[in-house]
């Protein structure tokens, strides 16, 4: 099991109104699953993603990662967990723009406390991996956004997390490009990690073997999509 | 518990962030480095003028009590002590036989008169009569020639001792040994010229450079000693024995004037430590306001420094909230700014101290002399980091707490 979330709420004050987010979810996800979620905006899946990444604790129900209750953990417990098992690829790619590659691949394991040759080999891995090797030490601005987008996921997978979430990981590409970025995903997948992408493009959600979707902040469907295209493709390889 | 790699990594960040935005710092720092060279020139000024002093009244011995008719230091209590007698050179004749432990007992007097060595005249130089006994109860010592000894003293010789000053002012390069000159009306054969004492009279007290000696039998047979003042210095055995022989001098002094043991005394013992104490007030007080001055300088600096951290913060929002994102702790974000803050205040105060160098060269050029001391600067250097964590630690604190979901939202 990677995670399990089981009946989360949660609520938004807003000008002392309580606006309801997610009025109970659960889900369970298995080690090394390739899950979408989906939904319309206002459907919660903003806030369902910030918390599976702990970026934030539900106002009631429980969350389990890895068999660990984090929904009532305190901000800086809920950083390490962020560091340690936790690998986020943002739409906007939000690197650090003054850092190089390497640099910026590093940041999460300087995080950690890891001793410095440690993190050398770990980032040269991680930057190999998504085939950069030739730019790290370049600046982000110095890059196309796809390259920008593989260095995002080269920082997300240096400390080996549990899980990698990825929020519209496409959004801002073109759909060459994001082919591209995909394609890597479904490396990753293939090589053991469990992958969440939040999407509400269908061929986005596609590359992924289940798609959750969300309406109005309740799990509307959750299905098993093994037949998709490049599923197929990737059960054939 | 931070760990190290964090910490150079807040130190990293610090640096790249001051590097990328120089005319910024720079500017911002501009208090601070006025601030500090405030700080640096107070204390060093008043460093200087404390070596001054003490060198000024090192001639006055420490091992020395002065018996006078009034303290040296009151604070406008004229009326307690102007009906007391004067001090006459009977009573320093008594007292040099009954105060046997005194090393000696020099009885002075002084007036101002002009002098004159031919056609060259200096007006309103200090005139002392004193005794063979001056050079044993002071520090200073004849150049060439020599001192007033015992029979210039009983037989009322008119010959006199100068000052370096007097002589170079005087007699320019004649050399004086030996040559008449006139002191008011009188003329004065000169035996000897005294050594260079410095201390140049800068508070307020004798330049004994410009001092002329002769004998105080003489003094009184020219000048006058009817009603005359004197002041009897008095050299006790040792430093260390100062204080009980102070009160030997004290009951002594008092068998003398013959006081009832309900009375109080009618003399005052004044001593170098007096000088001192009365100093240290002044200065004191001097360097309470250089200091009010510059803190408020400072401050002023150090809220600058705040402002540009709180801009540096608010740019920084959606950095904040990537660190965060992957793993950044309250702590690290906050160690960041606070570094950044020191770091800019620290350069403002490095700056400030190779400033001061310059300042303190021209003090020293043309005021008195004066010099950086390594734990002023240390001090000045401290301070300035000082000023950083104090102005980034609300921009700094603020940051640490900026919740990460708002920050990556930031545009």
């Amino acid at each position: 099991m990677a995670f399990e979330i089981d009946n989360i709420f949660k609520t938004y004050q807003m000008g002392g109104v309580e606006v309801p987010a997610l009025r109970g979810v659960s889900l369970k996800v298995d080690k090394n699953e390739y899950i979408a979620i989906m939904g319309p905006s206002g459907s919660g899946k903003s806030t369902l993603m910030n918390i599976i990444g702990c970026l934030d604790i539900p106002t009631s129900g429980h969350y389990f990662l890895e068999g660990e209750d984090v929904s009532t953990l305190k901000d800086d417990q809920l950083a390490v967990i962020r560091n340690k098992r936790i690998g986020f690829v943002f739409q906007t790619f939000n690197l650090i723009p003054r850092s190089n590659i390497f640099h910026n691949v590093e940041l999460p394991l300087i995080y950690s406390g890891l001793p410095a040759s440690r993190r050398r080999k770990l980032a040269e891995e991680a930057i190999e991996k998504v085939g950069l090797s030739d730019r790290i030490k370049h600046k982000p601005n110095e890059l196309s956004g796809g390259q920008r987008q593989r260095v995002a996921i080269a920082r997300a997978l240096v400390n080996n997390p549990s899980i990698i979430l990825a929020d519209e990981p496409t959004g801002n590409l073109d759909s060459a490009t994001g082919e591209e970025i995909m394609g890597i995903f479904d490396q990753l997948h293939k090589a053991g990690n469990t992958i969440i992408l939040v999407t509400h493009e269908h061929d986005i959600a596609e590359h992924a073997h289940r798609v959750v979707k969300l309406k109005d902040g309740l799990v509307e469907s959750d299905e098993i999509v093994r037949n998709g295209r490049y599923a197929e493709a990737l059960q054939d390889a | 518990m931070q760990s190290f790699s964090d910490t150079i990594e807040s130190l990293k960040i610090a640096l790249q962030a001051i590097k990328a935005n120089k005319a910024r710092g720079l500017l911002t720092t501009l208090g601070i480095i006025i601030g500090i060279v405030a700080v640096v020139t107070t204390m060093t000024a008043a460093n200087g003028l404390e070596n001054s002093f003490k060198e000024s009244i090192s001639v006055l011995g420490s091992d020395v009590l002065y018996v006078s008719r009034t303290p040296w230091v009151h604070s406008g209590r004229w009326f307690e002590f102007r009906n007391r007698q004067n001090l006459t050179l009977k009573e320093a004749d008594k007292l040099k036989i009954q105060l046997k432990k005194a090393v000696a007992v020099n009885p002075l007097t002084e007036t101002r008169r002009s002098i004159k060595y031919r056609s060259r005249v200096i007006d309103d130089v200090s005139i002392v009569g004193t005794t063979d006994k001056h050079i044993v109860v002071s520090s200073g010592v004849p150049d060439y020639g020599r001192f007033l000894n015992h029979y210039d003293v009983e037989y009322k010789h008119f010959v006199c001792v100068i000052g370096s000053e007097v002589k170079k002012r005087l007699f320019e390069t004649v050399d004086p040994i030996n040559k008449k000159m006139k002191v008011g009306r009188y003329d004065f054969r000169v035996v000897g010229v005294m050594e260079q004492q410095g201390g140049a009279g800068m508070f307020g007290g004798p330049n004994f450079d410009m001092q002329i000696y002769i004998p105080i039998t003489s003094f009184m047979k020219a000048f006058g000693g009817r009603d005359r003042d004197f002041d009897f210095v008095v050299k006790a055995p040792s430093t260390e024995a100062l204080p009980d022989f102070e009160y030997e001098l004290v009951g002594e002094m008092r068998k003398i004037r013959k006081l009832k043991p309900t009375d109080k005394d009618d003399f005052s013992i004044n001593q170098m430590s007096t000088l001192v104490a009365a100093y240290n007030n002044v200065m004191g007080v001097v360097v309470m306001i250089g200091l009010l001055i510059t803190g408020v300088s400072l401050f002023v600096g150090g809220i600058g420094v705040m402002n540009i951290m709180f801009v540096s913060v608010t740019e920084r929002t959606r950095e904040i909230g990537i660190r965060k994102a992957i793993g950044a702790k309250r702590r690290t974000i906050l160690t960041q700014f606070l570094f950044e803050s020191s770091v800019i205040c620290l350069l403002g105060g490095l700056a400030g101290v190779i400033l001061s160098f310059g300042v303190t060269a021209l003090i020293n050029s043309t005021v008195m002399p004066a010099s950086i001391s390594i734990p002023i600067v240390i001090v000045a250097l401290a301070i300035s980091v000082l000023v950083g964590v104090f102005s980034g630690i609300i921009p700094a604190y603020r940051a640490s707490r900026l919740n990460p979901i708002e920050a990556l939202r930031y545009e």
